[in-house]
């Protein structure tokens, strides 16, 4: 079901092109992979700030952070945009393409972030994204019954 | 990746995976008729609490650990729902579902293996 197409049995008007959620899950993949490197920026910038004890297991300093809030923003502008992708996509569909992300994030850990990622866990990440793939549809369904 | 922070990504990703259960059948609980908000804010209260638990080890992990490290370790969400789906709602995986299974697995160990804290 192509929305941005004329015509057809459905009474609803085309989508404008920068409204297809094909763009939108793309959109996504990007977004969220954005949020992930902002909060980790966040999380090493105040890594060293101690936390009370009994807190000392969380990142509860992060949100001192201006990148770890902006972070979280975008990551609430990412599931916004989701909600959007769902309206028109079904869940089983997108959900494999942000498997993606996993790629992405390595990436943009490498290039922005200066982590060294060695051929090992490279593979694992390899390996994950595919799994993910396999596994799409029935998590998708499980999620949507549980 | 030590047992700590093993022991709490555990909790984290049951947190992550039940906080976003409980909050979209509290959501869902809108579309009753008549509506009752009590359930809804049993979910969304629920469901936003473990949320911010995740949040909070997430970012602990992270303060730790490289993100290339503990994002892939993520990939264990979709297990977990897979593994809820054949025991708790007692459907059948097919042959597509275990080799993805499988895969996500070994990606873990192999990422698991490599050293956790390598970045700037």
């Amino acid at each position: 079901m192509d929305p941005t197409r004329e015509g057809g049995a459905s009474s609803a008007p085309p989508l404008p092109w920068y409204l297809h959620p094909a763009l939108h899950l793309a959109l996504n993949c990007l977004l969220m992979t954005v949020s992930e490197l902002l909060l980790k920026k966040g999380a090493t910038e105040t890594a060293l700030i101690a936390a009370p004890r009994w807190l000392a297991w969380s990142g509860i300093t992060s949100l001192g952070s201006g990148w770890a809030l902006t972070g979280i923003a975008v990551y609430i502008l990412a599931f916004l945009n989701w909600l959007h992708v769902l309206r028109w996509m079904p869940l089983s569909t997108a959900f494999p393409v942000t498997s993606s992300v996993h790629v992405l994030i390595a990436l943009g850990a490498w290039i922005f972030l200066g982590e060294r990622i060695g051929l090992q866990r490279w593979a694992g990440i390899l390996l994950i994204t595919a799994g993910i793939v396999f596994c799409a549809r029935p998590a998708a369904a499980a999620e949507e019954r549980l | 990746m030590t047992t700590l922070s093993l022991v709490l990504y555990v909790i984290s990703l049951f947190s992550l995976v039940g906080g976003q259960i409980f909050l979209k059948r509290g959501m869902s609980q809108l579309n009753r008729r008549p509506r009752r908000y009590g359930p809804v804010f049993a979910g969304v209260g629920s469901g936003t609490a473990l949320l911010t638990v995740w949040f909070l080890i997430w970012m602990g992990l992270l303060q730790k650990m490289d993100i290339s490290y503990v994002y892939p370790f993520q990939g264990m969400g979709p297990v977990l729902l897979v593994l809820s789906a054949m025991l708790i709602l007692r459907e059948r995986v097919d042959w597509r579902t275990w080799l993805g299974v499988g895969l996500i697995a070994a990606g873990t160990v192999f990422v698991a293996m490599s050293p956790p804290a390598s970045g700037s």
